[in-house]
């Protein structure tokens, strides 16, 4: 840390031009085509900035792996990336898309140019973490990616661009153009659309399954002789260092909650993706296949859908524990994890001080975090019942899964049924008496 | 004994090097606003930055590296009584040695983790809440955080920003960041300063609010999990939410626009 006032009068008067500020052509319609191109864009769901640590090369930006967020926009969700289409002319005709051709809309198209120069000025005012580039298919698939491609070869090799970017691939474009692609690129995804072949065939006819999950596979396969060829030189050029995702629509098509999950987890499995999103459809279109243009957005299933999906990635669960045949569906007034818990109720409760982390990790209230806490801590001396909350564990749901000390905390019998009607009807509320 | 200190974090180190090797301390406090009473015997510590050092090199080998960057976060915090829970914390740390973070609930420890974390939380929300305006020939940009965490963003905005000339301004306790394209400063700052917007700084403005309207789903509006994100008190300094507009009527759903060629 220096200090020096005499120092700040000189500099503050010296600030000399910046060179690496880049002039904008600014042209009168740019305004226009960025509202519509973001509103092409605005339901696409990623916008994480996470997995890649980048320092800054000489040129603009880094790039830190835990991802930050730049601001939320009144939907609550965060904008971390300038999310926008190159183009919306689209050749294809997906029932679900606000971008489909049939849809009589205002159309626009960005030039690569365009993209880049604006990606710049948003990002030297802080504004966004990078560029989150998708597209619709104009003429072909190898058309527009060429495009794609020539953004991220103007940011990273002209304007010398550090920051974060995402790449949604257009499935069917080549191989060879999708590797150029991916070595400019943090993250690449492929829309998976919908969680069957049934479904897409439905609603996307011109898109099938075979075709959406080939990019996918290209790109996985790639990243693992990637990872082994830099292990061998660190000079080898990185290749989509952010990893890959993808994202469903959910509430489009009738699939039932287990056949997200088994694809989520085959998609886990399969193709080492980093996430699975999910985008509760939002009516946009008129349809025979689809839910009527009044419906509401089904948000609470796409919320416990994401608490299912962390269940699979952080708390060791499989999709067979969280939904089956036998029971298909998410439970909507309980969360996955007490839902787990109270079919299983003969597992609990469990002793705080003696379970291991795979048991912690089972208990509704108690996390990633709070269990390592507990772990450390009763190495050194025993939990008590006080000391949970102050770890972060959430004792309204935990106490009635858990003994401490051997002293069970709870207040009644350990009975599913109970349980239940205890986590989901919140105690009454005193209501203050009228005199009339 | 009461110690006093100038307040700068190397005058709280020299304070605690005196509580060992003087008399012990009971509790230190900034000399500024120290309230003198009859029962307690104070005395003034003068900064000596060589018997600070051997306090922070100490802390890091004896304790933890983690031990000595929450200490810096704790002094960098808005809390009256932080110089205490840094004596506290260290003074079991120096018994226990590394182990003393796995003590979770410990009363000298959980203050000070819960205290640094809101000082690194804060920190890491201005990486993305800080808006830098083209004034020309350097960046600024103002803030006016609960904590003094100005110097925390300072190497990631240097990194970040590296051919541009930049000031990032505190605008609450009159301090700013100021970066030439090589090295960064804390300076005093004054509290008013007008920076001159030009047009094309203003066209940027306006197509970064007028973007932030048009990227949020109307259908799935949900205020409550906005303002818990971005707190109503640091948005008078984030373009987007002084300057609003509403989203242009055509783009709602089954409103339909005309079509252009």
């Amino acid at each position: 840390m220096k200090i020096d006032n005499k120092l700040f009068r000189e500099h503050l008067f010296d600030l000399r031009p910046a060179c690496g500020t880049i002039l904008l052509v600014v042209k009168m319609n740019t305004l226009e085509k960025l509202l519509i191109l973001a509103d092409g864009a605005k339901y696409d769901v990623s916008c994480a900035s996470s997995g890649v640590n980048k320092s800054n090369k000489g040129g603009l930006g880094n790039a830190k792996a835990y991802g930050i967020c730049h601001t939320w926009s009144a939907d609550g969700r965060c904008i971390s990336l300038l999310k926008i289409l190159l183009t919306n002319y689209c050749i294809y005709n997906c029932a679900y898309c606000v971008n489909r051709n049939q849809n009589d809309i205002p159309r626009a198209s960005f030039t690569p140019r365009e993209v880049a120069e604006l990606t710049i000025q948003f990002y030297r005012r802080n504004y966004i973490e990078g560029l989150f580039l998708s597209s619709a298919v104009e003429r072909n698939p190898n058309h527009t990616m060429e495009k794609i491609y020539q953004t991220l070869a103007i940011l990273r090799n002209e304007f010398h661009f550090h920051g974060y970017i995402h790449v949604k691939v257009i499935p069917g474009a080549d191989p060879a153009l999708i590797q150029k692609i991916g070595h400019l690129a943090d993250r690449m995804s492929v829309n998976i659309e919908q969680p069957s072949e049934e479904s897409l065939k439905l609603l996307a006819p011109q898109k099938s399954m075979q075709a959406l999950l080939l990019p996918m596979k290209q790109i996985s396969q790639q990243i693992m002789v990637n990872s082994a060829e830099r292990k061998i030189s660190r000079h080898v050029p990185k290749f989509v260092p952010g990893g890959q995702s993808t994202q469903m629509i959910i509430g489009a098509s009738n699939d039932s909650d287990l056949a997200i999950l088994k694809t989520t987890e085959t998609l886990y499995e399969k193709f080492h993706l980093k996430r699975v999103y999910y985008s509760a459809y939002v009516p946009v279109n008129e349809g025979p296949n689809l839910p009527a243009l009044s419906s509401a957005p089904p948000l609470l299933r796409e919320h416990r859908l994401y608490q299912a999906d962390w269940l699979l990635r952080y708390y060791k669960f499989k999709a067979d524990e969280i939904v089956s045949r036998d029971f298909p569906k998410l439970e909507t007034d309980v969360d996955p994890k007490i839902a787990w818990a109270l079919r299983n109720i003969h597992f609990f409760p469990k002793e705080i001080n003696k379970a291991s982390y795979e048991e912690l990790l089972r208990i509704p209230g108690i996390g990633v975090t709070s269990a390592l806490r507990i772990i450390r801590q009763r190495r050194l001396a025993p939990v008590s019942y006080d000391h949970l909350g102050k770890m972060g564990v959430v004792l309204k749901r935990a106490k009635y899964f858990i003994t401490c000390q051997g002293r069970y905390y709870g207040g009644i019998p350990i009975d599913a049924h109970l349980i239940r009607r205890a986590l989901v009807s919140p105690e009454p509320h005193a209501i203050q008496l009228t005199l009339f | 004994m009461d110690y006093l200190y100038d307040g700068s974090f190397d005058g709280l180190l020299t304070a605690i090097y005196f509580s060992y090797y003087e008399e012990k301390a009971d509790g230190i406090y900034p000399a500024d606003n120290y309230q003198y009473s009859l029962l307690t015997v104070s005395k003034q510590v003068t900064t000596e930055p060589e018997l600070a050092a051997k306090v922070y090199d100490a802390v890091e080998r004896k304790i933890s590296p983690q031990a000595l960057r929450r200490i810096y976060y704790v002094y960098l915090a808005n809390h009256p009584q932080k110089e205490n829970l840094i004596l506290r914390y260290l003074q079991l740390g120096f018994k226990l040695g590394p182990e003393v973070d796995s003590y979770h609930t410990h009363p000298a420890v959980l203050p000070v983790r819960e205290l640094a974390k809101k000082v690194s939380f804060e920190a890491h929300r201005f990486y993305g809440l800080l808006r830098f305006i083209d004034a020309g020939n350097y960046l600024y940009a103002v803030l006016e955080p609960d904590h003094n965490i100005l110097i925390l963003l300072a190497d990631h905005f240097a990194d970040r920003l590296k051919q541009e000339n930049s000031i990032i301004h505190d605008k609450k306790r009159n301090l700013a960041i100021i970066y030439n394209r090589k090295d960064w400063y804390l300076t005093d700052f004054p509290k008013d300063i007008q920076i001159p917007i030009s047009a094309k700084e203003a066209f940027f403005q306006d197509l970064w609010a007028k973007y932030f309207m048009q990227i949020g789903i109307e259908n799935r509006k949900n205020k409550r999990l906005q303002d818990h994100f971005v707190p109503q008190r640091y948005r008078h300094n984030l373009v987007e939410f002084t300057k609003s507009y509403a989203p242009p009527s055509f783009f709602t759903p089954g409103n339909k626009g005309t079509k252009r060629q």
